[in-house]
């Protein structure tokens, strides 16, 4: 039996409607930020398929008629041969806990898993390494608080969430989500956050990682506009938050703001508060919900400065923001003004 | 070879073949991980194999992962040097210790 494969990129929608059809001959949704899709064909007939998006592998599929024949390790390395051509070494794949086995063999590694739906592999292990890091940054005590925060961009609303789990805490560990899929890019809202927080004595500010909130753990999160969450994900999320991270820095409490407007981050909020207490081989956290500051009524968001932002109202941002993150929206909107 | 090395890979994950990629790390040494169908009886051979080989190639500070399918030594063999070749961005390898 031969199969022939080939390479779909994203600009081929002809072709990646057939993916699509196929996809859903074995009852998977085509992910629409897959970049490349790696198919093999047989007689003219779609009788695998694989995607890459970013660093993560996904729409994996089979058809039934050629499973067991080997298909699967050749539509692996077909796979892995484009990723690593486009210079992604460091992978990630979704799948189900039945075919853990299978890609085991095409070298990747167990991370974690959600409600035995789906688990969450990579093939360098490199969260072993991300976790003997952060070891290094732990502070013993009663109350170790953490937040996790994108700070898009930084605001006199996040200074205020991370004042008070400072206050009520021995220890904060905040970590800014690193994915550069916001508005503003990940080093100037990490250097915004930094500036903004000097201050404060009892403070870790880590970079963020592929292992929390990122395109590998939480793809949809950085799709909002769906308006849907997939759960499943957000308890991927927390599972490797709580079972490997926190118990390397020792962490009892997470702190995030109250979330009126935004439904997938009001979904994680609400999904935080049972996952992370429900009964497990790991220490419980609890998570504290606090409230938003106001400013003329109206609480003080990330997503309001942006829109602000673009309404070009510079002096309606000033009340909001800190004096270094007004000091750059001056500079992003007067280069604007030169275009 | 003094040559800084890069990610690289050579083979495929096909029955009778094996996967090899190098990973520059920081420490010292060569780390093999290695995954074989045949494991159980050939496990510590195929490590030595391997580990002879990139010796050979007087390369330092990598890890070879290696996805072996029941592989034949010469494959190996040959799956380890191209990818460590790759990894050294070597056009003109040095046949004679290739052997």
């Amino acid at each position: 039996m031969s199969f022939v494969f080939s390479e779909i990129p994203h600009t081929s929608t002809v072709r990646r409607q057939k993916v699509n059809d196929f996809l859903q001959s074995v009852d998977l949704e085509m992910s629409e930020d897959v970049e490349i899709f790696v198919i093999a064909k047989e007689d003219d007939r779609i009788v695998a398929c694989g995607g890459l998006s970013g660093k993560v592998l996904k729409n994996i599929a089979l058809d039934e008629s050629i499973r067991g024949e080997g298909l699967a390790l050749s539509l692996m390395s077909e796979l892995l041969k484009v990723a690593f051509r486009e210079g992604r070494h460091d992978l990630f794949l979704f799948t189900k806990p039945d075919y853990e086995e299978v890609f085991e063999s095409c070298g990747f590694k167990y991370i974690e898993q959600a409600d035995h739906q789906v688990i969450l592999m990579e093939n360098s292990y490199n969260i072993d390494l991300y976790k003997k890091r952060l070891r290094k940054y732990k502070h013993s005590g009663d109350v170790v608080g953490s937040i996790v925060m994108n700070c898009n961009p930084f605001t006199l609303g996040h200074r205020y969430l991370v004042e008070q789990a400072c206050e009520s805490s021995e220890w904060v560990h905040l970590f800014v989500v690193k994915e550069d899929a916001s508005f503003f890019t990940f080093k100037d809202r990490y250097r915004l956050i930094c500036e903004g927080l000097e201050d404060l004595e009892n403070l870790t500010i880590h970079e963020g990682s592929d292992y929390i909130i990122s395109k590998a753990t939480f793809p949809t999160y950085f799709i909002k506009d769906k308006r849907q969450i997939d759960s499943l994900y957000t308890e991927l999320d927390l599972n490797i938050f709580r079972n490997h991270l926190a118990p390397q820095l020792g962490i009892t409490h997470r702190y995030v703001g109250v979330e009126p407007l935004c439904a997938v981050t009001n979904e994680y909020n609400q999904q935080m508060k049972k996952l992370l207490v429900r009964p497990s081989e790991f220490p419980a956290i609890e998570v504290v919900e606090l409230g938003r500051i106001e400013y003329g009524g109206e609480p003080i968001s990330a997503s309001r400065v942006r829109k602000l932002m673009q309404q070009n109202r510079l002096e309606d941002i000033l009340p909001l923001v800190p004096p270094t993150t007004y000091a750059l929206i001056v500079k992003m909107m007067s280069k604007e003004e030169v275009k | 070879m003094s040559k800084k090395l890069e990610t690289a890979h050579a083979g495929t994950l096909e029955s009778s073949d094996a996967f090899v990629r190098v990973i520059p790390i920081d420490e010292k040494g060569i780390v093999i991980e290695l995954e074989s169908s045949v494991e159980e009886i050939y496990g510590d051979a195929i490590r030595a194999l391997i580990l002879e080989a990139a010796t050979a190639m007087k390369v330092d500070g990598i890890k070879l992962i290696v996805q072996d399918k029941g592989a034949l030594d010469y494959v190996i063999k040959a799956r380890v040097q191209t990818a460590i070749l790759r990894s050294s961005g070597e056009n003109e390898p040095d046949w004679s210790a290739l052997s």
